[in-house]
């Protein structure tokens, strides 16, 4: 099926999930009703609590549902869709409390019922749950903690949430609506085990060795990976994949990287990885031999997806990583489409894969432009950040035939969309993949 | 263009979910 109608088939999946348990309120008998904003109320109450169920289904990293848009748009559709949720949810008390202002003698601990406290506490799970997401770097709190709390908050919120439904027994008294009210929770369940256990205990059963620990310029450091006891996994040029290391794959405490290495030699993957935060930092301590656990290949960028006859790559510190890929890949095959990459740095002693693109550039028909911002004395290439005349400079003056593929700093990604945008190139032919949601 | 497709699908949902829950509520008090 192509791209497109396979996408529109995972929307309409997505809708129906979210809508059904809305339209089991619309069927059949209904208790008498309590005024319009009483019910509209609850409505929301009920359709928000089902947003939340498919958020779940959202990251569970389904690669055939997820192909068509690439996982990382998943995961921003992820954050849009739990702030609508959100905001229903909040809707929720918020008019009950307007309509019938009695509701708020339930704050007393004595008289409020324990549905009422259940409620309560999944919308106090939600909060933390939304602000520790949305403010995760200036609260400074830590990636694999968040990871873990935000997992054991969505589920106490979803249950918590659901207690509250049941306890309340408004609109799913009813046996059949009860039945239907009850598949849909335990399809949740059922997910929420898949993705916790059955995911990691099936790549508990598939590891990968670490062969060899390169050295790259700029804090930078090279893994390579071979699966022991499996065929390993074919991948496109320009995906990416979650790294576990020193941890089991049930410790919920892996990082995304994209792959560097060819396509064309998928039993062994390599891995760039620079220093930059607290888990990269350590990626130098990797021993040889090291168990390694992958969950992958993921996402939609890639030259395999965007037959061209020719592309251009822009590229900004560590994001030359999944373009390494792309070029070794053309390599491995013998392509001889033009080629330019824009590759932005800081300075020529630490730029990454210097001598490799250097020996690419005869190998491939491949055109380098390094732009750096603080180049050594005498440097005759381009000097500073990518600006718009930078990129009309180099580009051909027939565009508009061409694939982009874009990957660096958020910034850089967004300036290089917004030049690439007012030189003509139309937006469906530019590539990128968003990093670093929360 | 994924993003604000990603954007649209979000604020869709919303408008369907306000919509039914609307119909909802008329058809529970008509």
């Amino acid at each position: 099926m192509p791209p497109f109608y396979l996408g529109m088939f995972w929307v309409g999946v997505y809708l129906s999930l979210v809508l059904v348990p809305l339209v089991v309120l619309l069927i059949g008998p209904v208790p008498a009703g309590s005024g319009f904003w009483w019910d509209f109320s609850l409505a929301l109450g009920f359709a928000g609590t089902a947003m939340i169920g498919t958020l779940f289904f959202q990251t569970a990293r389904f690669r055939r549902a997820s192909a068509p848009f690439g996982i990382d748009i998943i995961y921003y559709f992820h954050r849009q869709s739990s702030l609508v949720a959100f905001a229903f949810i909040l809707i929720h008390p918020l008019l009950l409390l307007i309509v019938e202002p009695s509701l708020w003698s339930y704050f007393h601990p004595a008289v409020g019922p324990w549905e009422f406290w259940a409620g309560v506490g999944s919308f106090l799970a939600l909060c933390l749950l939304l602000a520790s997401s949305v403010w995760r770097k200036p609260l400074r709190i830590d990636y694999d903690r968040w990871r873990l709390g935000h997992a054991l908050l969505a589920t106490l919120a979803l249950g918590l949430a659901l207690a509250h439904i049941e306890g309340v027994g408004h609109f799913v008294d009813a046996p059949w609506k009860r039945l239907l009210w009850g598949l849909i929770c335990l399809s949740w369940l059922l997910l929420l085990a898949y993705v916790r256990l059955v995911k990691p205990a099936l790549a508990l059963r598939r590891p990968f060795r670490v062969t060899e620990v390169i050295t790259e310029r700029g804090d930078t450091w090279t893994l390579r990976l071979a699966p022991e006891g499996h065929a390993g996994f074919s991948f496109q040029p320009g995906q990416f994949a979650w790294l576990t290391i020193w941890n089991s794959p049930f410790a919920l405490k892996e990082h995304p990287f994209s792959i560097a290495s060819s396509a064309e030699q998928p039993g062994a993957i390599s891995f760039t990885i620079k220093a930059l935060g607290d888990f990269t930092a350590r990626i130098k301590e990797v021993t040889l031999g090291q168990k390694v656990y992958l969950d992958g290949p993921h996402g939609s960028f890639s030259i395999d997806r965007n037959p061209a006859s020719s592309y251009v790559f822009i590229a900004g510190g560590i994001g030359i990583a999944p373009i390494m890929a792309m070029l070794r890949t053309l390599a491995d095959r013998g392509d001889r489409r033009p080629l330019l990459l824009f590759y932005a740095y800081h300075t020529w002693e630490r730029l990454t894969f210097r001598e490799e693109l250097q020996a690419l550039e005869t190998q491939l028909n491949l055109r380098l432009v390094f732009v750096l911002k603080d180049p050594p004395e005498g440097w005759p290439g381009e000097v500073g950040l990518l600006s718009e005349e930078l990129l009309a400079r180099h580009l051909p003056q027939q565009r508009e035939g061409l694939e982009y593929f874009v990957c660096g700093p958020v910034p850089m990604t967004q300036l290089s969309e917004k030049f690439l945008h007012r030189l003509g190139v139309p937006m469906k032919r530019v590539h990128s993949e968003l990093f670093d949601l929360v | 263009m994924r993003i604000l497709l990603a954007k649209l699908l979000a604020l869709l949902t919303g408008a369907l979910i306000l919509i039914m829950a609307a119909l909802f509520a008329l058809m529970q008090n008509a």
